[in-house]
């Protein structure tokens, strides 16, 4: 009895070593791999937000690429690290509620373009991560992309879809001066407006969440630097 | 001693995990709302259950009674984490639309019954197919019922459309009692088919 006991524990000791050998080894195989899929990702999402309407030389895109590059996310690949050494200016901004955060200005020849910004919040199951997308008035939503969530596919998980994220476009965040709330309705929205987008079925909890925190995020920039800017502009 | 061929084919239809054994249902309403997520999913697990029935059938002489259902688990779950660490680092846009089910493929209990009910009692090589066969038999289930809810919920297949703008897309296809009619349909026209019938 007590020989048997004594080989559980070796036999067990032995397979809980060897497994944990075995993903320890597959794990620093893969990590680079891993890290460079995800830094890519989050900058294809930056620029999915900010929306380029020119390619990394200047050229205007027609609407079906930049569609097919910035709302479906097939940006070419040696176009990425183009955009952000030429265009793309990353700002470390510390917001009104003392956070510190990043503002991404899409550039050309001076010129803003675009801003977007990182937002994030609770869908059902897990935390969805985002970057919103403004035109220069800093109150139309040019680009919205979310990513990186542990969503239900195919119900919350819809959120990284392009059918949904094109339904932000043009819809309106600030407007005749003050903040509006942007609505994800239960099903299709009806009527739409400006104000509305329609939501995923079945996924109502994830929608909600979304809101939330776009609206939430979206005024806790307003609050720190969108405000000062457009007064400055008017000034 | 089984012949080895029927090994392979009896768990695709006859001894199917799903519609006979019962087996694995939760994964099958997860992740069958799109035909990419399915095949991905598919892919995953019968990896998984090669891999798994086989090391434990090479272990099956050596594993103490006492700790058989920890040791498995323990390897089931090893496997699991590489071929998740693998998706996100050769497929990530697939691992991304998976989410948390790749990783759940541990709780699958169609993995867990093989590996007791088939690996710790024959050798190695019967184990890799029976692995095969349940891992085939399980993929043949959720591609066809990710085929109908994907086809009806979207109007599309493999997230090219199909149907006319016009279709208006079913909703209960989308959200799992859609699965759960799917799969109720095939258990039934199955036992039809191979007039097995549970004995009431």
């Amino acid at each position: 009895m007590q020989k048997d006991d004594v080989n559980t524990i070796k036999f067990a000791a032995i397979i809980c070593l060897v497994c944990s050998m075995a993903l320890a080894g597959v794990q620093g195989t893969l990590r680079n791999k891993q890290e460079t899929n995800k830094r890519i990702d989050v900058q294809v999402n930056i620029l999915k937000a900010l929306n380029p309407s020119f390619d990394p030389e200047g050229n205007e895109l027609s609407d079906e690429d930049r569609e097919n590059y910035f709302l479906n996310g097939n940006v070419p690949r040696e176009w990425i690290p183009l955009y952000f050494e030429n265009f793309v200016e990353t700002q470390e901004v510390t917001l009104a509620d003392g956070s510190e955060s990043k503002l991404y200005e899409l550039k050309r020849e001076e010129a803003l373009v675009s801003v977007a910004f990182p937002a994030e919040g609770k869908g059902l199951w897990s935390t969805v991560h985002s970057y919103v997308g403004l035109e220069s008035d800093l109150a139309t939503i040019r680009g919205i992309t979310f990513f990186d969530h542990g969503e239900t596919p195919g119900l919350g998980g819809e959120c990284s879809k392009p059918w949904f994220q094109r339904n932000f476009q043009g819809k309106k965040l600030w407007d005749n001066g003050a903040p509006v709330k942007l609505e994800i309705a239960k099903g299709t929205a009806d009527p739409v407006t400006d104000y509305n987008v329609d939501g995923m079925s079945g996924a109502t909890i994830t929608g909600n969440g979304i809101e939330k925190f776009v609206n939430a995020t979206f005024n806790l920039y307003n609050e720190s630097l969108f405000d000062e800017r457009r007064t400055g502009e008017e000034s | 001693m089984p012949q080895l061929n029927s090994i392979v084919t009896d768990p695709l239809s006859d001894n199917n995990p799903i519609t006979v054994q019962m087996l694995g249902i939760c994964s099958a309403l997860a992740v069958t709302a799109q035909l990419n997520t399915a095949l991905t999913m598919s892919v995953a697990v019968t990896a998984v259950l090669v891999c798994s029935n086989t090391i434990i059938s090479l272990l099956r002489n050596v594993i103490p009674g006492k700790i058989r259902m920890i040791v498995q688990m323990v390897v089931i779950a090893s496997l699991v984490i590489i071929v998740d660490q693998v998706l996100k680092a050769y497929a990530f846009e697939v691992s991304k639309s998976m989410s948390v089910f790749v990783g759940l493929i541990i709780t699958n209990c169609i993995v867990m019954g093989r590996a007791e009910a088939f690996a710790m009692g024959n050798p190695p090589k019967d184990a890799a197919l029976d692995g095969l066969g349940n891992g085939l038999g399980y993929s043949a289930v959720l591609l066809i019922v990710a085929f109908i809810r994907e086809l009806l919920g979207a109007g599309s297949v493999f997230g090219l459309n199909v149907l006319p703008e016009s279709y208006p897309g079913n909703g209960l296809m989308v959200i799992a009692p859609g699965a759960f009619v799917i799969i109720g349909l095939l258990i039934w026209l199955q036992r039809t088919i191979t007039k097995k019938y549970e004995e009431a």
